[in-house]
């Protein structure tokens, strides 16, 4: 009987506001900590939150752009807990009237196309952050410190159903989510920032089950990577103690990095009982239809639009896919050149591939302005056309980042040219293996790999300029006449 | 001649006039503060020291002409529970003995600008949790009229200091009656404004959705001044109102109710006599007066004593020892913030806390808080209704006089019970007025409150004042060692 | 009414430490207030939309400009320790 994993996925998103999601304390990143608070944002006594229009818009487009339904008459609740970095000890969060409900987002999974499942979309603030101070681990720190900087920044919590069935499934799940909130501009979606953060809900159970098991909350994960690692190494253990017909606790586990297993932590007494109630402080957050029409208008392309748009252009499932999640420039490059080549295929492979790799070695994010669609797509036709060899077409490309040229100019000028001329390669084919009778013999012999001497020389004669393929062919004729 | 009795804008005449100048006024009031405070314990904090150079200010400003507006030069006392720039704000609490405030209260920048003198801040029930200042960790404020009883709660410093003379004019806040009950007890005018016209920023949070900070004063012309300067839409409380319009009750030939049920068990006979003596007066002016019945009055108490903790847990748990407050240390930080709040609380916060706790909590909360939020709701239609049949409600302030010194210290519910006929305009959020209108049979003062729709706080203030003139108290208390 | 109410948990989730007599009379103080509450828990109600403001008040939302509040002295002037310009508390366990 088979065994299968569920997985459901808690993310949160830093938006990208200019001020924290109940003040106006500005949100950029300090060195000093402590620098950006007000009453507000350090709970001093008196002090009232007052939501931030720009967050709540942001919200709004992020359960828009996932298909989810809008709930017009909600609310702040305060989540009560009590922990030194939460100013009120209570978080302004959502209870059960979320912004979005029942919503999807769709994903590439091996080259295939998925749906994950949205629960809800809510609004909430963030914490600040404490810095244990002692050997590093928690249990044995001396003291805490606290820098209330990140204290109120706005979060947009998204849950998915608990219905994602595998690690793979999970990691594209949280890429097309970064890739959503950059193109829709209300995150830097930067990971190793902190942008996103995100923990996994893991349970396991014979396939044939009525009920889910008892789900894990993983927490700690920093990169896909660590997601996928985690995930995998979750669902062995509950799967092997599921055969072993051990109970699974309902705990949080935390992600060991260094170590590569999950591990408990300190287990609370039952569940945390946050006595959600609304937030007096703060009336009904009512999103009326005009309002949702107004952000509904103003949605950009969605990575799944873009997606479409590629695959439309000749790319497959996968490579359309990749080509949305990497920098703009890049998508929009390759829009341009593969109108111009017509060719989706070759146009991807150059961008994504040569030019990409040639930047990269060169330690540049981007091209130099002077390279445009035009003069790469001149290089791309030069070679399609076996005007150019492969090899010369590198060699173009590399120059042309590094100084404004003109491709078919510079080809001419540096005898790049290829031979291709049929009549013309063949005078120089005879005139070789005149010259190179017993090597035919070793050739028909069964020393293959001689052809290759043949085409060198060839090349040799020709000053570089003759088509190898194209010699090589005629080789072979005239060798087996 | 005695200037501090006088009304504001009297006393603003007489700044214009060249008769009396403002640092004379502080002197007189001061020297009243310096005679009386050994007895009353009206203030916590006063900020003598620099008074003296704003009252000379002012002084400059009348000389020249230049002065801000009637609210000039005038000495107003601030409970300890709203917060000024760079003095401590208590809140009658061990908590918070050592916290100086780096921000200003909404209300107090708007009084600076109109060169309000601060007098210090006044004593009140911790937190703003109770009904007679005996729940102050400083010490009770005693009632200018019979120092043997209580001023009322929470804001009696604030109802006692304006009694005495101490101040012209002060700032209270109230939750379930923590204005009126005190200024009915102290023989002053005390006003709730509707919820939301007032800004809160600045207020410490007891419970909120019930809190508003208001005016306790002399007389209703002063009371509608104050409250027309700190009142207004603020940027930094959500729940602040932009200016409503609304249809305003008569001021003449008016329609008044008298609430049947606050007219019955639980009030005193003095009480209720008050509550008859004002209507036959009404009457003569042409008003008519009906007996309107509005149920849900009666769970009042029940309905409050749940929505007013519930919140107050949650805005009391700021209160850690973390950020600011007198630390208790431990060996973690939750035990550090268990200690810390176990002796920074008195025990009628902590009674509060944990039962707003309890309500709220997992399992309780359908049947208990659930349930007064929609009694609450209730609560408001009736009245809604009501105001359809009348233009304003009338009713005792409190149940009874000023009470002695730990007469119900020990019996809660009938502590909690002095608030039953304050408590339902804080659950519906209208504006209520408490008006003194003659003296018990223990010679101490009784009030009326009278209520009107939400946001029609001016109308209300102008008939309360037609009222205040047909009734013409004017009883004074006789302080202990007080020179007349 | 009343099943006994168990003041150690609700004295843990409010961070209050509570002393055995505090323990003892709080219990008895509470429970009187609870049964007090019995009319008011008993009645029947309306489902109906339940407004938390006395108002029913609209929304007032703010427009995202940041400016600066407090000055990083002003932000720690009253903490009870600071080291580096950080808060410090005593260790905080998870």
């Amino acid at each position: 009987m088979n065994i299968v994993p569920t997985i459901g996925m808690e993310t949160h998103v830093e938006l990208k506001t200019n001020s924290k999601m109940f003040c106006r304390c500005n949100v950029a990143e300090t060195e000093k900590p402590n620098e950006n608070l007000c009453p507000t944002c350090i709970g001093l006594p008196g002090s009232l939150p007052v939501p931030n229009k720009k967050a709540i818009e942001y919200i709004t487009l992020l359960a828009l752009s996932t298909n989810c339904a809008i709930t017009n008459d909600g609310m702040f609740h305060r989540k009560n807990y009590f922990y030194p970095d939460l100013p009120k000890n209570y978080q302004i969060s959502q209870f059960d009237l979320p912004v979005g409900t029942d919503g999807s987002l769709e994903i590439v999974v091996d080259g295939e196309f998925g749906t994950v499942e949205i629960e809800r979309v809510h609004m909430e603030e963030d914490t600040g952050k404490s810095t244990h101070i002692g050997s590093g681990r928690i249990d044995s720190a001396t003291s805490t410190h606290l820098d209330f900087n990140r204290a109120g920044i706005p979060l947009v919590e998204v849950v998915t159903k608990p219905l994602i069935k595998s690690s793979k499934e999970a990691v594209a799940y949280i890429e097309e989510l970064r890739q959503l909130v950059i193109d829709l501009n209300i995150s830097e979606g930067k990971l190793e920032k902190g942008n996103l953060r995100f923990d996994a809900n893991i349970s396991v159970a014979y396939e044939n089950a009525d009920e889910l098991g008892t789900k894990v909350e993983i927490k700690n994960m920093n990169s896909l990577k660590s997601l996928e690692k985690a995930i995998e190494y979750e669902i062995s253990r509950q799967t092997k103690m599921l055969k072993n017909e051990e109970i699974i606790i309902q705990e949080t586990r935390h992600w060991d990095e260094k170590k590569e297993v999950t591990s408990s932590m300190r287990s609370k007494e039952g569940s945390a009982d946050y006595r959600y109630f609304s937030d007096p402080d703060i009336p009904n957050m009512i999103l009326d239809e005009d309002f949702v029409a107004d952000i509904k208008k103003d949605m950009p392309l969605l990575p799944s639009d873009k997606r479409n748009t590629f695959i439309e252009s000749g790319l497959s499932i996968e490579d359309a896919n990749s080509l949305g999640k990497s920098a703009t420039w890049i998508g929009e490059l390759y829009n341009s050149v593969s109108n111009i080549t017509k060719d989706s295929k070759v146009s991807f492979n150059w961008i994504t591939g040569e030019l990409q790799g040639q930047l990269r070695k060169l330690e540049k994010a981007t091209p130099p302005n002077w390279l445009n669609p035009e003069n790469l797509s001149e290089i791309i036709s030069l070679v399609k056309s076996d005007k150019i060899s492969f090899t010369s077409g590198k060699e173009i490309l590399s120059k042309l980042i590094d100084e404004k040229i003109n491709p078919e100019e510079y080809a001419v000028a540096n005898k790049l040219i290829q031979e291709n001329d049929t009549e013309e390669i063949s005078k120089m084919v005879k005139e070789v293996l005149d010259e190179n009778e017993e090597v035919i013999e070793r050739i028909s012999n069964g020393e293959q790999k001689l052809i290759g001497f043949l085409v060198g020389q060839v090349i040799k004669l020709s000053n570089g300029k003759v088509n190898p393929s194209v010699a090589k062919e005629l080789l072979l004729k005239e060798i087996e006449q | 001649m005695d200037h501090y009795k006088l009304p504001i804008s009297d006393i603003n005449k007489l700044f214009k006039d060249k008769k009396l100048k403002p640092s004379e006024l502080y002197t007189e009031v001061f020297e009243r503060t310096a005679s009386t405070e050994s007895i009353i314990h009206g203030h916590l904090s006063l900020f003598q020291e620099e008074n003296i150079k704003k009252a000379t200010d002012a002084d400059e400003r009348f000389l020249k002409g230049d002065e801000l507006g009637v609210l000039d030069g005038i000495p107003v006392a601030i409970k300890d529970n709203i917060n000024i720039t760079g003095y401590a704000t208590t809140c009658s609490s061990q908590m918070l003995s050592n916290y100086i405030s780096p921000y200003d209260a909404t209300v107090i920048s708007k009084l600076k600008e109109e060169g309000v003198i601060f007098t210090g801040k006044t004593n009140l029930d911790e937190f703003a949790m109770g009904s007679s200042t005996e729940n102050s960790a400083f010490g009770p404020t005693k009632n200018p009229w019979d120092p043997s009883r209580v001023p009322g709660g929470s804001s009696g410093g604030s109802a006692a200091v304006v009694s005495a003379g101490s101040a012209i004019a002060s700032l209270g806040s109230d939750t379930g009656g923590s204005i009126r009950q005190p200024a009915s007890f102290c023989g002053v005018v005390g006003f709730k404004p509707t919820y939301g016209t007032v800004s809160r920023y600045g207020l410490v949070a007891f419970a909120s959705s019930l809190d508003q900070i208001g005016p306790i004063t002399n007389n209703v012309s002063d009371a509608k001044i104050l409250y027309n300067s700190i009142r207004g839409h603020d940027r930094f409380d959500a729940t602040s109102l932009k200016d409503v319009n609304v249809k305003q009750p008569k001021l003449e030939k008016a329609k008044i109710g008298i609430i049947k049920e606050l007219m019955e068990d639980g009030i005193s006979e003095d009480a209720k006599s008050e509550v008859h003596k004002v209507s036959k007066l009404l009457e003569s002016q042409g008003h008519e007066i009906i007996e309107v019945s509005l149920p849900l009055t009666k769970m009042s108490i029940s309905i409050y004593y749940l929505i007013a903790p519930a919140e107050c847990s949650a805005n009391l748990s700021r209160f850690d020892g973390v950020r600011y407050g007198n630390r208790v240390n431990g060996n973690t930080s939750y035990e550090m913030m268990e200690a810390t709040r176990a002796e920074g609380f008195g025990p009628e916060v902590k009674k509060r806390i944990l039962l707003g706790t309890y309500a709220l909590s997992a399992g309780y909360y359908d049947a208990f808080y659930g349930q007064a939020l929609k009694a609450r709701s209730m609560m408001k239609k009736e009245f809604t209704e009501t105001f359809e049949q009348v233009d304003y409600l009338i009713s005792p302030t409190t149940p009874s006089d000023p009470f002695k010194f730990g007469e119900k210290s020990d019996n809660q519910l009938e502590m909690y019970m002095s608030d039953l006929c304050t408590i339902p305009a804080n659950l519906v959020g209208m504006p209520a007025i408490s008006i003194p209108t003659g003296l018990s049979s223990s010679g101490l003062p009784l009030s009326v409150q009278i209520m009107s729709p939400s946001n029609t706080d001016n109308t209300l203030l102008d008939f309360a004042q037609n009222l205040e003139s047909e009734v013409s108290f004017d009883a004074l208390p006789q302080i202990q060692g007080d020179g007349e | 009414m009343t099943e006994k109410i168990n003041i150690k948990n609700v004295a843990k989730l409010a961070a209050l430490k509570l002393t055995s007599e505090e323990e003892q009379k709080l219990e008895k103080d509470l429970s009187m207030i609870i049964d007090h509450f019995a009319a008011l828990s008993e009645m029947e109600l309306p489902d109906e939309k339940i407004t938390i403001h006395p108002l029913g008040m609209s929304l007032n939302l703010a427009e995202d400009e940041a400016f600066k509040f407090f000055t990083h002295d002003e932000a720690l002037s009253n903490a009870p320790e600071a080291i580096d310009g950080q808060f410090v508390v005593p260790p905080a366990l998870d």
